[in-house]
């Protein structure tokens, strides 16, 4: 060992035990920097964050069931509806893959020993936290009726809910995204193990690599949004006020450059969830490697051209709303690709319908049509009748929820083992995304109909002719909720009861497969060296099933 | 300076003779202002100001030196900076504003726009 | 090897290839400074275009010696920290220490002028934007308020960073004072003073923007 390498101490603990037992102190856990354990501290966070947001979209769903709005006040509904988007999508949907199976998964599948920077992984929960915790206070204090994208002069000059207190707390959460995506970058850039090639990386690392750049360079701008917004409703001052100079649009054009990169941030890692569950599934390497991968990149580069399609009946020119229609459709190919590379995985593939591959081939099929629908709303013509109806809200729920969450889900029941050492119930988490399935299609399927036939979207009313459809709706949501009731059941029975996982109970390829189950907090002994692509799976009929037997 | 290695010696005046340069660039931008350069082309008075931060980037920052990687993400920061401003500018910069009435003397956002008398769009 | 020497994380071989994650790590950092300062500049651009006699008129009432000298006083500053680097890069801890004083007092002045004298001039000028009364009036006020909305903004924010470079800069010379930093591990130092010579950068693009540009 070098004079270099003299100070590099790791403690026996890391080695011998498992990162659940090294330490079991309540400041163990609060002031970790295991990666490990950050991720679990995340989980519990988002796991808390999406029960809160699913509980008001409940309460939407149950508004709607009645033509006249069955919860009496619009009033109310505005402030549901703004804190059902305001938490799902900055505290769950931006933060779900990449700080609880990203901060987990990353530095075990590059054979890292932890991220680059971890008290800075610490530090990034705790803004996370604060920032949460602000927000919240924000919406229990009595709301804030915007909707979540906060568009003047309504937020800044109209609006009597609690605006500046919820800026304040989406913005501090902004930072915790700026640290995890400049963590991850520089994790990938640097601690991967020897022999591990950027095209040898799985494809999960790539779209991990692929949403830090959103995160770092998107992010940014939405904390100058947030500020200028905030000075305007607190100071009066002019800059998106037409009345002094200022320009409403201006508020948009600046908001949607950091949002429409934010849904990119939300379903990038769903890619590279599917990625790892179907060729892991399917018993085959993945379809077109490298095309996934570029495809990955050249999403997170495009996604920065297209934000306009936000604003195509906002008062925009024609000819800056041409241009984003037509880089709007240029940025579905990669997509489409995608698609294309996972169906060929899955061709002649030995596919076992495990739970992690029934919520990765659901992804498939209700992110399809969510992109389809997309492109839809990004037709000019199509769009003017189309926007602000719930045809875009079904379009982004479908990728939102039928893509992402699916995704989410999947890549949890697919590392559950790996993480917490227990295997699920398979005949449960079957059930579940089976169950989850048809919920969200019965959920969402009409509100497609609905947006077509002409519902607005954001009213706590909607005329007579609707309702069935609604209500259709409504009954759906219920069964989605308890779709997503059940794996918090069984996945917590699971921890106490569950069968103790093996190191590789999927007989998947990857690193974080070649160190136990769960890990120490060391990950790896000794440092892995690599000699293979990812997916390095046998044929077909040499390849072994992914189990031994199932439960 | 006096028991300075003759590397470090040359570094510091390398540094100072660089910071040389940003002054003289510095001067340059100055003097452009005080043209009469029309309105249109003023902003090419930043011209000078471009040259000086890269001469910062380079000798004080030592852009050049370190992984490569440091010089990808500079250029990526200007690549979106760039994306943002131009492509940011296509909408403002086409799009046909319809003249408001201005706000009473209080400036309160709120009185301005009640007062706003703005003519309707007629298409997108 | 100094024993008081922060020690490597275990997820890095060695020292090296810390300081060069750390580099890079700042350098990522400072991407998403442009992006964030970015905003406020597109904002600027689509001002200008929409109100072009007003920013011009506003642009004229900037103290334009003032933004002049801080210019001056920041590049200083910045050549003085960078020269401690390369003294720090020898070993010379007690150089850097003073490079850094003129560095420190550099800053410390132009804080001082923007904020002690600058400032309280525009505001004294009637040219707080959010005042009730306005030293432009008429058909420019609208624009002009505007234009004093980014000059306050844009360099409260850089006088923010600026706050937060000092206390940066003597944290490091309080490090260096107890030893903590040699030829082989100064990694501070250099991330220090990459932020230093950002919030230089910054302000070299403010300046023209503000004081410069509208100087018709």
């Amino acid at each position: 060992m070098s004079a270099e390498t003299a100070d590099i101490k790791i403690p026996a603990a890391a080695i011998d035990r498992s990162y659940l037992h090294d330490g079991t102190s309540l400041k163990s856990w609060l002031l970790t920097t295991d990666h490990k354990r950050i991720a679990i501290l995340y989980f519990a966070s988002i796991t808390a964050f999406f029960f809160l947001g699913g509980a008001a979209a409940a309460l939407v769903r149950l508004n709607l069931v009645t033509p006249q709005g069955l919860l009496g006040s619009p009033e109310t509904y505005n402030r549901l509806f703004t804190l059902h988007g305001v938490v799902m999508v900055w505290f769950f949907l931006v933060p779900a893959v990449p700080v609880t199976l990203g901060n987990f998964i990353i530095p075990l599948m590059i054979g890292a020993r932890d991220l680059a920077f971890p008290r800075l992984n610490l530090f990034s929960w705790y803004l996370f936290m604060l920032g949460g915790a602000i927000t919240l206070w924000a919406l229990f204090i009595g709301g804030v009726d915007t909707g979540w994208t906060f568009y003047t002069p309504l937020s800044t000059a109209y609006s009597k809910g609690h605006v500046a207190l919820a800026a304040v707390g989406i913005f501090v959460a902004g930072f915790s995204s700026i640290a995890t995506g400049l963590n991850f970058i520089i994790t990938i850039h640097r601690l991967r193990a020897p022999g591990l090639t950027w095209y040898r990386l799985p494809v999960f690392i790539w779209s991990m690599y692929s949403l830090s750049v959103l995160l770092v360079l998107a992010t940014p701008v939405l904390a100058i949004t947030l500020l200028l917004m905030l000075l305007e409703r607190l100071f009066h001052i002019g800059v998106f006020d037409p009345a002094v100079g200022g320009d409403p649009l201006l508020f948009q054009h600046l908001f949607w450059f950091y949002s429409h990169p934010a849904v990119y941030m939300m379903i990038l890692p769903g890619f590279g969830v599917v990625s790892e569950i179907i060729p892991a599934f399917a018993r085959r390497p993945i379809f077109g490697y490298k095309f996934l991968v570029w495809a990955s990149v050249t999403i997170a580069v495009l996604s920065f051209f297209v934000w306009g399609h936000h604003m195509f009946v906002a008062g925009t020119s024609v000819y800056s709303a041409v241009l984003f229609s037509i880089l709007s459709y240029l940025v579905a190919v990669p997509s489409a690709i995608k698609v294309f590379n996972w169906l060929g995985t899955l061709h002649k593939g030995y596919i076992h319908f495990d739970a992690p591959m029934l919520y990765a081939l659901g992804f498939i099929g209700l992110f399809t049509i969510g992109g389809v629908t997309g492109l839809w709303v990004a037709a000019l013509a199509a769009d003017v009748h189309l926007t602000q109806t719930y045809f875009v809200v079904a379009h982004f729920h479908y990728i939102m929820v039928g893509g992402m969450v699916s995704a989410y889900f999947g890549g949890l029941h697919y590392w559950w083992p790996k993480i917490t050492g227990r295997m699920y119930p398979e005949a449960w988490a079957r059930i579940a995304a089976l169950v989850m399935f048809i919920g969200f299609n019965l959920t969402f399927f009409p509100q497609f109909i609905l947006g077509y036939l002409g519902m607005p979207r954001r009213y706590a009313t909607y005329a007579p002719e609707f309702q069935v459809l609604n209500v259709l709706s409504s009954a759906g949501s219920t069964i989605l909720a308890a779709a997503y009731l059940l794996p918090l059941a069984y996945l917590i029975w699971s921890l106490l009861h569950g069968k103790r996982a093996p190191q590789n109970p999927w007989r998947a390829t990857g690193l974080e497969w070649q160190t136990p189950s769960p890990p120490p907090t060391v990950n790896f002994i000794a440092t892995p060296h690599v000699t293979q692509g990812p997916y390095a799976y046998a044929p077909p009929a040499e390849e072994p099933p992914p189990r031994e037997a199932h439960e | 300076m006096d028991s300075l290695q003759p590397e470090a010696r040359a570094q510091i005046v390398r540094l100072v003779k660089s910071w040389v340069w940003i002054m003289c660039l510095g001067a340059i931008e100055f003097s452009l202002a005080l043209l009469p350069v029309p309105h249109t082309f003023r902003p090419l008075i930043m011209l000078p100001g471009l040259a000086m931060i890269a001469g910062v980037a380079m000798f004080f920052m030592e852009v050049n030196r370190g992984p490569t990687i440091v010089r990808a993400f500079a250029v990526a920061a200007l690549f979106w900076l760039f994306v943002l401003l131009v492509l940011g500018s296509c909408d403002p910069f086409t799009r046909t504003d319809y003249k408001v009435a201005p706000a009473p003397a209080s400036g309160s956002a709120l009185d301005g726009a009640v007062s706003m008398a703005i003519m309707p769009v007629s298409d997108m | 090897m100094n024993s008081t020497a922060a020690s490597v994380g275990f997820q890095y071989r060695n020292r090296a290839d810390q300081h060069e994650a750390a580099l890079t790590g700042m350098w990522l950092f400072l991407a998403t400074e442009v992006l964030f300062f970015g905003g406020l500049l597109f904002c600027f651009v689509v001002g200008r275009h929409a109100n072009p006699l007003a920013f011009d008129a506003a642009a004229r009432e900037t103290a334009l010696w003032a933004g002049t000298v801080n210019t001056v006083l920041l590049l200083t500053s910045s050549l003085a920290y960078a020269a401690g680097i390369v003294f720090m890069r020898a070993g010379n801890s007690r150089r850097l220490m003073h490079c850094c004083w003129p560095a420190l007092a550099l800053g410390g002045a132009f804080i001082a002028l923007k904020f002690g004298v600058e400032w309280p001039g525009d505001i004294a000028q009637h040219l707080f934007p959010a005042a009730a009364s306005f030293k432009i009036g008429g058909a420019l006020e609208g624009g002009a308020r505007l234009f004093f909305v980014f000059y306050f903004v844009s360099t409260g924010l850089h006088g923010l960073h600026m706050l937060i470079g000092v206390a940066l800069v003597i944290w490091i010379m309080l490090r260096a004072r107890r030893g903590e930093f040699s030829a082989h591990y100064h990694t501070p130092v250099v991330m220090v003073g990459l932020y230093w010579s950002f919030v230089d950068i910054v302000w070299l693009t403010l300046y023209p923007m503000i004081y410069l540009v509208g100087r018709g």
